[in-house]
C-alpha cells in the first residue's frame, strides 16, 4: 500500500514536469501530403489540418476494409464448410497460411505486387472510361459542381425519411393487412420507400442545378512531359496495398469466427430448413447465417478494433494515415510526448466509436432472435 | 480432416461426385477452385524458377541471431538444446502423438534447419536432433514404466518439466549474459523475436492475473482502475505503445543504478509485457466468468478467505480453461514483435528488409528474403496453434 | 503443486538477477548522466563508445553479413573510439532511423550520433543537441529517369516525388515546390527499401534526398531497372546539407574531442600524413605544426598538451588505425562515384570547404 502511494507520488511528480502542450500544432506544417480526401490541405496550413487529413485517411481505409473483410470472412467461413472438397481446402489453406504470418510482411508484399502494374506511360485504358497503372486504378467517379455537399445532406435526410415511410407502411400492413396497390399490383412498404427515394433524388438533382456530374479519369502528358493521371475515383497502390493486407489478414480471423458460429448451431437447423424445401443457398442465408450472427458479432467487434489499430502499419508504405502524419509532426516539432498522447486519444476515440456502433447492432440482432 | 476414401471404386466414385460434381453450384465451385489453384501454383512455380537465394544464404546468421558477435554465436546452441530437450520430453510425457504428428514436428524442426544448414554446424545440428529424439524416448520409457509399475515417476517428471518451462526464460537470459556476453542491443534476428514474445507473455502473466481479478471485483475504485488500464492499452496500436519505449520510459525510470539508461531492447520488453498483460487479463477474465457460481459458494461455505479462495479454487480452474487462448495471445504477440522496427531494433523482419541493400546485385530480391522470414514466423505460429488445439481437445473444452 | 510454487519463487529470483545483470552490463559506470553530462568520462569508464549510425545507406553505413558495420560515417565513429580509448574496434553501433536518431542521443542510448545528419538551427537549438564540424558537405538533389525529359526541377509541375519521412529533405522539397507555385504529390516513406522499390517501378517521377545518397543509389541501380545510365541527377541543389557528428547539449568535453578528431583528420591530410607514414613522421616530425598535431616531440622539445582529457598522441592512433580524411573519403565514397575534386569536399587549398582550424 505504501509502495503504491509512493509510486503514484513519484509518477505524478515526473508527469507534471513533462511538457504536454499542443500549442505547436498551430504553426505552419511545411510538409506536403498525398492521398488527400475530403480535405483541402496545403503545406501552408497548420499542423492540425495535416493531422485531420491523417485521421480522415485512417477512417477511410478502416471503413472500407471493415466492409470488405466482413464479406470476405463470411464467404470464406461458409466456403470452409462447403461440401466441395476443393473449395473447403482453399478456404482452409487461406486461413492457415495468412493467419500465421505477420501483417507487416503482407503489407510489404502487397505494395510490391501493386507496383507491378504497368507504368503510367503504358497505362491500360478501357475506352477512356477507366485507367490502370501503378500510379493508381482510376474508375469513373462523380465530381462536385458546387452544390454537391448540400445535395448529399438533403439526400441523407430523405433517405431517413423513406426508411421511416417503409417502416410505417410495413407496420400498418402487419397490423391491419392494408397495403397500397397500383392497378392491382401489391406495393410493399420497401418498394414504396425505394420509389419515393428515387423520385426525390431525380427531382432534386435538377432542382439543385445538376450538383454532380460524371467524372471520367484521364491520362495525359502536360507541356513539360509529366504524365498525369487525373479525375475519377482513384485507388492508389498504397491505399490498395494497405487495404488488401488488412482485409485479407483480418478476413482469416473472421473466417474462423463464422465457421465456429455456424458449427455451433445444431445440425437440425439446416436439416429443418432443407426439409421445408429451401435450397442450400436459401437455408444458409435465411436460416443459418441470421442465427449465427448472434454469436458472431461480439468477436467480430474485436476483429474490427484490431483492424483499426493495425491500420497504423500503413507507416511502412507511403500511405499518410494518422500515425504517419503524427510521426512527421513529432520529428519536425521535437515535441514527441504531447503528440504521442494525441495519437493515443485518437485511437481510443475511434475504438470507442466502433464499439458503440457494434453494440447497437448487437442489441438489434439479439432482440430479433428473442 | 475430410474423410478419405477407401480403396473401393464405388466409394471413390461416390466421394468424387459428392465432393466435386454434386450439383450445378458444386460444379461451378470445382471449376473456379481448380482455376484458382492452378493460377496460384503456376505463379509460385514461375517465381521459384527465377528466384535467387544468395541474399538469404549469405545472411543466415544475421537472420537468426542479428548482430550477435561471431564469438558469441555458441550461446545460441545451448539455448536450442535446452529448448528442444524440454519440448521433446514434454511431448513424450503429456502428448500421445500420432505418427503423422511426429512427422510434422520433425518437419517443422528440419525445415529451418534445411534453410539455414551449413557444414560448419553439422555437429551442433546433429547434437540437437540427438537430444530431441533422446529426450522424447526417455520420457516415453518413463511413462511406460509408470504405467506398468505403480510408481510416481511420471508425476515427478511432469513436475520437473513444468519447473523447467517456468525457468526457461531466466536460463536463456543467463546463457546469453554469462561471462561477459553481448549487450542486449546486439540481440537480434529470430532470437530477438522469440525472446521478446516469451518475456512479454511470461512477465505479463502475473500482472494480467491481477488486472483480471481487479476487473471482476465489486470494489468500484479497483474495478475502474483495472478496466481503465486494460481498455487504454487495448485501445491503441502496439506501434504507438512501442514509441513509449523511446521517449516516455527514459523519463519515468528513476536515475538509479543506471536504470534510466537500460538498453532499448529491455525497454521494448517492458512495453511489450505491459501490452501483453492487458490482453492476458481479458483472456483470464473470460476464464473467471466461465467458472460456475457453485464453486464460489462452496468456497465460501468452507470459510476460505478471499485470497485463498482465489488461489486454491478459482484461479487454477480459470487458468486451465484459458491455456489455449493464452497460446493464441502468445502467437499474436509473437507476430507483433515484428513491429519493433519502429525502435530500429534488428528483428527478423527488419533484417529481411535491410539485407537486399547490402549489395547492388541483391536489389529486387526482397521477395526471396521476405519469403524466408515469413516461413519462419509461419512455422512457429502453426506449430503453436496446433499445440493449442491439442491442449483444447485434451482439456475437453469446446466439446459439448 | 508445492514444488511448482518454489520453482516460481526461484525463477523470479533468477529473472531478477539476470535482469539486474543485464542492466549492470549495460552501464557499468553508475555515474549519473543528468544535467551537464560528462559523456567523455562515461566512455572512458565504460571502455566502449556507443555510436548511433545508419545501417541502410551504401557508402555511409551498411551492415555486412557478419553483422559488422562499414562506411564513411562508421569510420568517424572508429576515429573517435581510437582517440578516446586507443582502439578503433571499441565501438558499439546502434542502428538508428531518420525519425528516432535524436531521441536515441537525448535519452542516453548512444554517446555520439554520426548518421548523415544535417546541421540546422532548430535541431541545434530545439532538439538540445550540438553539431561538431561537418564531415561532409552535401546538398539535396533530385534524381529522375533520363527518358522523362526533365532538365530542371521547374519542369516537374504536377510530378510525384518519393521522399523519406522525418528528414529536412521533406521540408526542403515542399519549400521548393510551393515556393515557386508548383503542385506536386509527395510519397513519404519511412525507410529506404519500399522507396527504392517504388522508384524502380516508376511509381514516382523523382527521388529526392542528399546528392551523395542519390549518387550511391544511382551507382548501384540494378540493371533490371535500367542501370545507372537510365538515371540522372538534376544539376539544381535544393538546399545546403552540412552533415556531421552530434553530441548532447552542454557536453563540452565530448564535443571538443569529436570536433578536434574530425579537424585532426583534415589537418593530417593537409600535412600529408596518412596511415602508412604516420609512425615514421611521428618519430621524426618535419615541423612543429605536425608535432603538435600528432602529440609528438619536435627535436626533443616538450610535447604540446591540449588537455582534451585523452592521451596527447590521440591523432597518431586515429590516423594509424583509421586514416586521414582523404583516405576515409577515398575508401568509401569514391567507389560510389562521388568525385572529390571540384566538389565542396575538396581541401580548402583546392577550392573546397575542408578546412581545419590550427592545432596550436
Amino acid at each position: 500500500m505504501i509502495f503504491t502511494v509512493l509510486f503514484a507520488i513519484y509518477f505524478l511528480s515526473v508527469a507534471f514536469q513533462l511538457e504536454l502542450s499542443l500549442s505547436h500544432f498551430k504553426s505552419r506544417a511545411g510538409f506536403g501530403l498525398s492521398h488527400l480526401f475530403l480535405i483541402d490541405y496545403t503545406s501552408n496550413d497548420s499542423r492540425w489540418v495535416a493531422y485531420y487529413a491523417g485521421v480522415i485517411n485512417t477512417i477511410r481505409v478502416c471503413l472500407v476494409a471493415i466492409l470488405l473483410t466482413t464479406v470476405l470472412g463470411t464467404v470464406m467461413g461458409v466456403a470452409r464448410l462447403s461440401k466441395n472438397f476443393l473449395t473447403s481446402r482453399i478456404a482452409w489453406a487461406y486461413v492457415e497460411v495468412l493467419r500465421n504470418t505477420p501483417l507487416l510482411i503482407q503489407i510489404i508484399f502487397w505494395q510490391i505486387v501493386f507496383l507491378q502494374l504497368p507504368h503510367i506511360s503504358e497505362a491500360i485504358t478501357f475506352g477512356n472510361t477507366s485507367a490502370i497503372s501503378n500510379r493508381g486504378i482510376s474508375l469513373p467517379g462523380v465530381s462536385d459542381n458546387g452544390s454537391a455537399q448540400m445535395w448529399f445532406i438533403f439526400l441523407g435526410i430523405m433517405a431517413a425519411g423513406s426508411l421511416f415511410l417503409s417502416y410505417f407502411l410495413n407496420k400498418r400492413e402487419d397490423k391491419s393487412g392494408e397495403y397500397l396497390s397500383i392497378a392491382g399490383y401489391k406495393l410493399s412498404g420497401n418498394i414504396v420507400g425505394i420509389i419515393f427515394f428515387a423520385l426525390i433524388a431525380v427531382v432534386t438533382y435538377f432542382a439543385f442545378g445538376k450538383p454532380v456530374s460524371l467524372d471520367i479519369p484521364s491520362i495525359s502528358q502536360n507541356t513539360k512531359g509529366t504524365w498525369m493521371q487525373s479525375g475519377g475515383f482513384e485507388l492508389s497502390p498504397e491505399f490498395a496495398a494497405i487495404l488488401f493486407a488488412l482485409v485479407i489478414y483480418t478476413g482469416t480471423f473472421i473466417t474462423e469466427i463464422v465457421r465456429g458460429s455456424i458449427q455451433s448451431l445444431s445440425k437440425g437447423q439446416t436439416e429443418a430448413a432443407q426439409a421445408i424445401g429451401l435450397s442450400r443457398y436459401q437455408s444458409m442465408t435465411l436460416v443459418v447465417l441470421p442465427q449465427a450472427l448472434r454469436s458472431i458479432i461480439p468477436p467480430l467487434t474485436n476483429q474490427f478494433l484490431n483492424l483499426t489499430k493495425n491500420s497504423s502499419l500503413a507507416v511502412v508504405i507511403a500511405y499518410p494515415d494518422l500515425f504517419m502524419v503524427s510521426r512527421t509532426i513529432m520529428n519536425n516539432s521535437g515535441h514527441a510526448l504531447p503528440v504521442f498522447f494525441l495519437i493515443l486519444f485518437t485511437y481510443l476515440f475511434l475504438s470507442l466509436c466502433i464499439s458503440l456502433v457494434m453494440n447497437l447492432i448487437n442489441r438489434r440482432v439479439t432482440r430479433i432472435g428473442t | 480432416m475430410m474423410t478419405m476414401p477407401k480403396i473401393n471404386i464405388n466409394e471413390i466414385k461416390n466421394w468424387t461426385i459428392n465432393n466435386f460434381f454434386g450439383s450445378k453450384l458444386n460444379l461451378l465451385l470445382t471449376i473456379f477452385s481448380t482455376l484458382f489453384i492452378v493460377y496460384i501454383i503456376s505463379s509460385f512455380i514461375s517465381f521459384l524458377s527465377s528466384a535467387e537465394w544468395e541474399v538469404v544464404a549469405l545472411n543466415k546468421r544475421l537472420l537468426l541471431l542479428g548482430r550477435l558477435p561471431a564469438e558469441d554465436t555458441w550461446r545460441a546452441w545451448p539455448i536450442l538444446w535446452l529448448f528442444s530437450s524440454i519440448l521433446c520430453s514434454s511431448i513424450g510425457a503429456w502428448g500421445n502423438p500420432k505418427k503423422s504428428e511426429l512427422l510434422f514436428i520433425l518437419l517443422a524442426f528440419l525445415m529451418p534447419a534445411a534453410i539455414f544448414f551449413s557444414m560448419s554446424y553439422i555437429v551442433h545440428i546433429s547434437i540437437t536432433i540427438i537430444i530431441g529424439v533422446g529426450s522424447y524416448f526417455s520420457s516415453r520409457i518413463i511413462k511406460k514404466i509408470s504405467a506398468i509399475k505403480v510408481v510416481m515417476y511420471l508425476d515427478t517428471l511432469k513436475k520437473i518439466l513444468i519447473s523447467l518451462w517456468i525457468l526457461l526464460i531466466p536460463l536463456v537470459f543467463i546463457v546469453l549474459l554469462i561471462g561477459g556476453g553481448p549487450k542486449p542491443n546486439l540481440w537480434g534476428g529470430f532470437l530477438l523475436n522469440i525472446l521478446l514474445a516469451s518475456v512479454a507473455v511470461v512477465a505479463g502473466f502475473p500482472l494480467g492475473i491481477l488486472m483480471a481479478i481487479g476487473r471482476s471485483t465489486k470494489l468500484p475504485v479497483i474495478k475502474t482502475a483495472c478496466t481503465l488500464y486494460i481498455e487504454t492499452i487495448r485501445g491503441a496500436p502496439l506501434v504507438a505503445w512501442l514509441l513509449l519505449a523511446w521517449f516516455v520510459l527514459p523519463k519515468f525510470l528513476p536515475n538509479f543504478y543506471g536504470l534510466s539508461e537500460i538498453s532499448v531492447v529491455i525497454r521494448a520488453m517492458i512495453v511489450l509485457s505491459f501490452f501483453a498483460s492487458a490482453y492476458i487479463a481479458e483472456v483470464i477474465r473470460g476464464g473467471l466468468q466461465s467458472i460456475p457460481k457453485g464453486q464460489l459458494e462452496a468456497a465460501d461455505a468452507l470459510n476460505l478467505s478471499y485470497f485463498n479462495k482465489m488461489r486454491i479454487i478459482i484461479l487454477p480452474q480459470a487458468i486451465k480453461v484459458v491455456i489455449p487462448a493464452i497460446v493464441s495471445t502468445f502467437i499474436g504477440i509473437f507476430k507483433d514483435t515484428s513491429l519493433v522496427f519502429i525502435l530500429a531494433l534488428t528483428d527478423l523482419l527488419q533484417v529481411g528488409r535491410i539485407i537486399p541493400e547490402q549489395d547492388p546485385k541483391f536489389f529486387g530480391k526482397q521477395i526471396e528474403a521476405l519469403l524466408v522470414v515469413a516461413s519462419l514466423f509461419w512455422i512457429v505460429s502453426v506449430a503453436l496453434s496446433n499445440l493449442s488445439s491439442k491442449i483444447e481437445k485434451n482439456l475437453g473444452i469446446g466439446t459439448r | 503443486m508445492r514444488k511448482i510454487k518454489y520453482t516460481l519463487l526461484i525463477s523470479a529470483l533468477f529473472a531478477m538477477t539476470a535482469f539486474s545483470y543485464a542492466c549492470a552490463t549495460e552501464d557499468s559506470s553508475e555515474a549519473s548522466s543528468s544535467g551537464g553530462s560528462n559523456t567523455l568520462q562515461e566512455v572512458l569508464d565504460r571502455g566502449m563508445l556507443k555510436c548511433g549510425v545508419n545501417d541502410n545507406l551504401a557508402g555511409f553505413g551498411v551492415v555486412a553479413a557478419d553483422g559488422s558495420f562499414s562506411g564513411f560515417d562508421i569510420d568517424f565513429c572508429k576515429a573517435v573510439a581510437a582517440a578516446i580509448l586507443g582502439d578503433s574496434s571499441k565501438v558499439e553501433y546502434t542502428p538508428t532511423t531518420a525519425s528516432n536518431r535524436f531521441e536515441a542521443l537525448g535519452s542516453g542510448e548512444i554517446d555520439l550520433l554520426i548518421r548523415n545528419t544535417t546541421w540546422t538551427a532548430s535541431r541545434d537549438r530545439e532538439l538540445k543537441q550540438d553539431f561538431t564540424a561537418p564531415t561532409f558537405y552535401d546538398g539535396q538533389g533530385m534524381m529522375v529517369y533520363v527518358d522523362s525529359g526533365y532538365s530542371s526541377i521547374d519542369d516537374m509541375e504536377g510530378a510525384t516525388i518519393c521522399v523519406l519521412q522525418g528528414t529536412t529533405t521533406e521540408l526542403n522539397l515542399d519549400d521548393r515546390f510551393t515556393g515557386t507555385g508548383m503542385s506536386y504529390t509527395p510519397l513519404t516513406f519511412e525507410t529506404n527499401d519500399p522507396l527504392q522499390a517504388a522508384f524502380e517501378e516508376k511509381r514516382c517521377d523523382g527521388w529526392t534526398t542528399d546528392k551523395s545518397g542519390l549518387a550511391s543509389k544511382r551507382a548501384s541501380f540494378p540493371a533490371s531497372a535500367g542501370g545507372p545510365e537510365a538515371l540522372k541527377v538534376l544539376p539544381e541543389t535544393l538546399s545546403k546539407e552540412p552533415l556531421g557528428p552530434l553530441t548532447r547539449d552542454n557536453d563540452s568535453e565530448m564535443y571538443d574531442v569529436v570536433q578536434w578528431v574530425v579537424f585532426g583528420m583534415m589537418q593530417a591530410e593537409e600535412s600529408g600524413i596518412n596511415s602508412s607514414n604516420v609512425s615514421s613522421i611521428a618519430s621524426n616530425p618535419p615541423n612543429p605544426g605536425v608535432a603538435r598535431l600528432l602529440g609528438a616531440s619536435f627535436e626533443g622539445g616538450e610535447v604540446q598538451d591540449f588537455s582534451f582529457g585523452i592521451p596527447k598522441d590521440f591523432m597518431q592512433k586515429v590516423i594509424s588505425q583509421v586514416g586521414n580524411y582523404g583516405e576515409v573519403y577515398d575508401r568509401h565514397l569514391v567507389p560510389l562515384g562521388l568525385e572529390r575534386a571540384g566538389s565542396l569536399n575538396a581541401m580548402w587549398t583546392e577550392g573546397g570547404l575542408i578546412y581545419a582550424p590550427p592545432f596550436r
